[in-house]
């Protein structure tokens, strides 16, 4: 092989590694479990979740137990699992209400459980919009 | 309509697989009229798709809600401008009108080939295009018509999402969608120089029209997507990672990476094998790209929902991935070259590491993108990454791309000398180093911003310097003043300019993104009448509130002056709007941009007496990043508008 291939064959090689670190790097600190309310109470085996650590829930939310309080900017509401609508968790958000924030909507709010308290408090909440387009009508 | 509408759609299916059809035959039994057979029907299935699409409008502009397509995206008090970009609102509309592209296409390319001398090479490239366009037909008539009736009609429609009511949303799905197509028409080129052996250079030119074409579509559709997700979604930013933003811009990153090596090919006919491989990835990250967003398997902002399309992309995606493969793996002997590159300080190797880089940047994106996928299928668990992780893994890429793209045009062909080197070197690498000078003594520390700064620089003066140099030169030639000059020099050597155009795009696009995200300040508050929130530079005071109605809506307005230190400078308007139609609410963003920065204002909430919770940003430098966006796409255009003569290799 010709020593320039060489050399330009190291440099793609260097670039390949730095990119195989970056990605592992980027898994491990920033990659975060995605969980249901069910999952995230029963904590399956095998998944040992540290008490700070970040994780994504998703779930709906409970229509009677919002509270927003507009002044402070303090939103608590319960998500309950999809599947299993006896498991709940509460949440509490610092932060304004999300536009289409309303009685039983699909949330996906990402932060800290304390199992404890059953609370969970997000610093991110996004909500999934309800397709209203397969409404009642639209499905006769 | 309806039926003629219908009928159309077969009849362009039927007439697409006609094509195909004749075009195998055309190839097998090396017939040149059995070929122009198959262009016949091409343009015929063209000429249905058309009609059909006509016949879908048509029902938009007549309120047909009997048509559950109709009545699902749009209603009677819908603006007559957005009943027409309804069209595209939804999944079957948007195959349709993905049909319709890739039929105008492909009428296209069998209009620059009618003089084409080589039967074979076109037979093969419409056999491609003809199979393409059947698979969208296919899936239009058998598995999601737009023309399927309810069996009542509602009084009215169920409107379109106010969210897509947005002139950015007009214009942000069919230039996504032309950029998506084009690839179809390099690579069927490229299978066609695979098949009958000729790999010379007469393909890759026609390929790399195509891809630039593609490329530039693919680029405004990303920027209008961006600039539409920063004034509409009101969350303030314009790029968030989301898995279909990461379905268009990992095909973007692979056609940039081909646009730089289809060059070396040109020039030196080395990269053959490369070449075919970046084209293949293209296409099939496009579909891929497609069958991610349409098959719910990922969780998505753009909630497209499991629509049953996904096995067919994914299905398509594994024919072509495998056939493009066995292509490359047969006529690797034909296109294997003995060239090697010479140096790796040569233009050619700035280019090869542009190429890693970029792919590197497409495979942490798709990896990322696929994450949870991987892992649940590993692990059971599905474990997701965010932003974070792109942010992480793709922006010291991204400031080594921008490195390389200073050095590349600086560093000749083949080999380039020391002396050659600290010739072009010293200038730009001083103003680079000039520029980190200044920001730490502004007192600026953080570490990326710098170094984008430093970078933004460094490769803004190579392209400066470069054209002032090529001025000169000409200068002491001709004569001619300066200035007079300098666009005629743009024009005469549109090639190489557009390009430098488009990397100093790129240059200010960086300074855009860097500041705007790297020096963000942010605030939020609730306020009474009277009452005002400070942000950044900025003091925002609460006026008034209005309610009013507008077109299909009501808008709950209030009014802010805005003030910088005292002064004032005008007053915004934020609001929130609730459509005719809709249920929810939408925020509406109160923006002030100015070259410094914008002024970015939601209001969240409105209370009972009339106090508005506010969030306010100021996103420095931001507006760079729209103009650079601009400056990408017009010096791709210029790139390719063909010149008169070749000009001799220097």
């Amino acid at each position: 092989m010709k020593r320039s291939n060489r050399k330009i064959l190291i440099g793609v090689l260097i670039i390949g590694l730095a990119v195989g670190f970056l990605i592992v790097r980027g898994i491990s600190t920033t990659s975060a479990y995605y969980l249901t309310v069910a999952e995230l109470k029963e904590s399956p085996t095998g998944l040992n979740l540290g008490a700070e650590e970040t994780v994504r829930v998703g779930g709906d939310v409970v229509a009677d137990s919002i509270a927003y309080d507009q002044q402070a900017l303090r939103l608590a509401f319960e998500l309950r699992d999809q599947q299993n609508p006896a498991a709940t968790i509460r949440v509490s958000y610092a932060g304004p209400k999300p536009d289409a924030f309303e009685p039983d909507v699909e949330v996906l709010a990402e932060g800290i459980y304390r199992r404890g308290d059953n609370l969970f408090a997000a610093d991110n909440l996004l909500v999934k919009c309800p397709s209203k387009y397969s409404s009642e009508e639209g499905s006769k | 309509m309806v039926v003629f509408g219908n009928l159309s759609q077969f009849a362009a299916l039927a007439f697409s697989l006609l094509a195909l059809v004749l075009t195998l035959l055309g190839v097998m039994r090396n017939d040149a009229r059995l070929a122009r057979g198959g262009a016949r029907a091409l343009l015929s299935a063209a000429a249905f798709t058309t009609l059909a699409s006509i016949a879908l409008a048509g029902l938009f502009l007549s309120d047909n809600f009997q048509v559950e397509y109709v009545a699902s995206y749009s209603d009677r008090a819908l603006p007559i401008f957005y009943k027409l970009t309804a069209f595209w609102a939804g999944q079957k509309g948007s195959l349709l009108f993905w049909a319709w592209t890739l039929s105008f296409c492909a009428v296209l390319t069998v209009y620059s080939n009618r003089r084409d001398a080589d039967p074979r090479t076109t037979s093969y490239v419409y056999l491609v295009l003809a199979g393409t366009l059947s698979f969208f037909l296919f899936l239009l008539c058998a598995v999601t018509s737009p023309f399927e009736l309810l069996s009542f009609t509602p009084a009215d429609g169920q409107g379109l999402n106010p969210m897509l009511q947005n002139p950015g949303m007009v214009f942000h799905p069919p230039t996504l969608f032309l950029g998506y197509v084009g690839f179809t028409v390099p690579f069927a080129y490229a299978v066609a120089a695979m098949v009958t052996g000729r790999s010379d250079a007469g393909w890759i030119r026609k390929a790399r029209v195509w891809n630039v074409l593609s490329w530039i579509f693919l680029t405004i559709g990303i920027i209008l997507g961006g600039q539409w997700a920063y004034v509409e979604l009101g969350w303030g930013g314009f790029w968030a990672w989301d898995p279909v933003e990461n379905a268009s811009f990992i095909p973007w990153l692979a056609s940039t990476a081909f646009i730089h090596t289809a060059i070396i090919q040109e020039r030196r006919g080395i990269m053959k094998v490369w070449n075919m491989v970046l084209i293949l990835l293209t296409f099939t990250l496009c579909i891929f790209g497609t069958y991610l967003v349409r098959s719910g398997v990922l969780q998505s902002v753009h909630d497209f929902g499991a629509t049953g399309l996904g096995g067919y992309f994914l299905a398509f995606t594994i024919v072509t991935l495998l056939g493009g493969i066995y292509l490359i793996a047969e006529s690797y002997h034909d296109l294997k070259t003995p060239h090697v590159l010479e140096s790796y300080l040569s233009r050619e190797s700035t280019f090869l590491f542009n190429n890693v880089i970029l792919l590197a940047l497409a495979f942490a994106t798709l990896f990322g993108t696929v994450f949870p996928i991987i892992s649940e299928a590993f692990t059971g668990n599905k474990v997701t990454v965010g932003p974070a992780f792109f942010n992480m893994v793709n922006t010291p890429l991204f400031l080594l791309l921008l490195l390389i793209t200073g050095i590349c045009p600086l560093i000749g062909w083949r080999k380039a000398s020391a002396s050659n080197l600290r010739r072009n070197f010293l200038r730009p690498a001083i103003f680079g180093l000039v520029v980190l000078a200044l920001l730490l003594g502004f007192g600026i520390r953080h570490p990326y911003a710098l170094i984008a700064f430093s970078l933004c620089g460094f490769v803004a003066a190579t392209i400066v310097l470069e054209f002032v140099a090529a001025l000169r030169s000409r200068d002491k030639q001709s004569g001619e003043s300066f200035w007079s000059a300098g666009p005629k020099l743009l024009w005469r050597l549109r090639r190489r300019y557009g390009g430098h155009l488009v990397h100093f795009g790129l240059v200010l696009m960086v300074v855009g993104i860097t500041g705007s995200t790297a020096f963000k300040q942010q605030a939020q508050g609730t306020l009474k009448r009277g009452e005002t929130l400070q942000v950044g530079r900025y003091e925002l005071r609460y006026d008034d509130f209005n309610v009013y109605n507008k077109f299909n809506r009501t808008i709950y307005g209030a009014q802010l002056s805005v003030f910088n230190g005292g002064e004032p400078l005008g007053i915004l308007e934020t609001q929130r709007r609730v459509y005719v139609n809709a249920e929810q609410p939408t925020t509406e963003v109160a923006l002030r941009t100015t070259l410094r920065d914008d002024l970015y204002v939601t209001m969240p909430g409105i209370g009972r007496n009339e106090e508005i919770t506010l969030k306010a940003a100021v996103n420095p430098l931001l507006v760079w990043g729209w103009i650079g966006g601009a400056l990408m796409v017009v010096g791709g255009v210029v790139a390719i508008i063909p010149e008169r003569k070749r000009r001799i290799a220097s």
